[in-house]
């Protein structure tokens, strides 16, 4: 949870808190050895992103090879 | 309606990272090192400390953050073994701490009046594991009661931290537990993690862990290569126990 809290946190950085609710995805890179449960991190993602200050957004995770673990971009309404 | 993209390409861990290479800065300008304690619940890393604080206190000039979801409780246990500042902070609900939090605690704490720091960190074998706190080195505890496969279930936490402390060795008798087993489970997720086989409760094992953190308190660099004790000299040292 507290690395899903993380991603939200980032994205708010980028749209701005007001801006949260138009956000429609937000795309992670995890890699294979960066030691995040992808399955969980999924759901957490997916129960706040779907929560207020989001509105209806998702989370797609791309799987890449190492140690990364970054938000490659955000899609936003507009 | 139409979707625009915003280039993020932000590592999650960077701000976090960032605030912990500044913790590492200040203890290694300061000359301490910094332990950080991190286990299941119930591992017993309170009573490892308290016994730690009780055999060193006199010799080490020791701090200690600690960190729990609720309550003070732990803090409050360990500020009852020294004079000196027991730290706590209380995460409200985090299951970990974070380098933004210790950088806060170590405000309060007089780092040149310090020979080492110990962080307890949230009972939590999972998120611990992911976030850097600027210390010196991850210990991991477990203890004989947790099953032996905890190294395997539990790869990134053994792998992240350079020593071991297997702790409750008094009740080995009682408990289906074997040593070698789970020895060779974590050396399997990170081949040079050192091991101690305590128990906090009869002091088993605890000479050579003090002596293990007085020599690491009196090293000249902060970031060698391990410990006075090799991890198969502390297994053996303790088998059967």
């Amino acid at each position: 949870m507290s690395l899903a809290l993380e991603v939200c946190r980032i994205a708010e950085e980028h749209v701005g808190t007001e801006g949260l609710g138009d956000v429609r995805t937000v795309v992670l890179e995890v890699g294979d050895d960066a030691g995040v449960e992808v399955s969980n991190l999924e759901f957490c993602l997916e129960a706040l992103l779907s929560s207020p200050p989001f509105g209806a957004a998702r989370p797609v995770i791309e799987p890449a090879t190492g140690d990364v673990f970054r938000v490659k971009y955000l899609e936003v309404e507009t | 309606m139409t979707v625009r993209t915003i280039e993020v390409r932000e590592r999650v861990m960077a701000r976090n990272d960032e605030l912990a290479a500044g913790v590492r800065e200040r203890l290694a300008a300061a000359g301490v090192p910094a332990f950080n304690l991190v286990s299941s619940p119930g591992s017993g890393k309170t009573l490892l400390l308290e016994r730690t604080l009780e055999r060193l206190g006199d010799r080490l000039r020791m701090a200690v953050v600690t960190g729990d979801v609720q309550t003070r409780n732990d803090a409050d246990r360990l500020a009852a073994r020294t004079d000196r500042l027991v730290q706590a902070v209380v995460t409200n609900g985090a299951c970990h701490l974070d380098a933004s939090q210790v950088a806060a605690a170590l405000d309060a704490v007089d780092l040149e009046d310090t020979d080492l720091l110990f962080i307890e960190n949230v009972g939590n074998l999972v998120c611990p594991a992911s976030w850097d706190l600027g210390e010196t080195a991850k210990i991991v505890v477990f203890s004989v009661t947790e099953g032996e496969d905890k190294p395997v279930k539990y790869p990134k936490m053994f792998r992240m931290a350079r020593y071991a402390v297997l702790n409750k060795v008094d009740l080995l008798p009682h408990v289906d537990f074997d040593v070698d087993r789970a020895v060779a489970f974590a050396r399997r997720v990170n081949p040079d993690l050192e091991f101690f086989l305590t128990s906090a409760r009869t002091g088993e094992g605890l000479r050579e862990w003090t002596d293990f953190l007085e020599s690491e308190a009196r090293r000249p660099s902060l970031h060698g290569t391990g410990g006075a004790y090799g991890a198969t000299t502390g297994v053996r040292a303790r088998r059967g126990g």
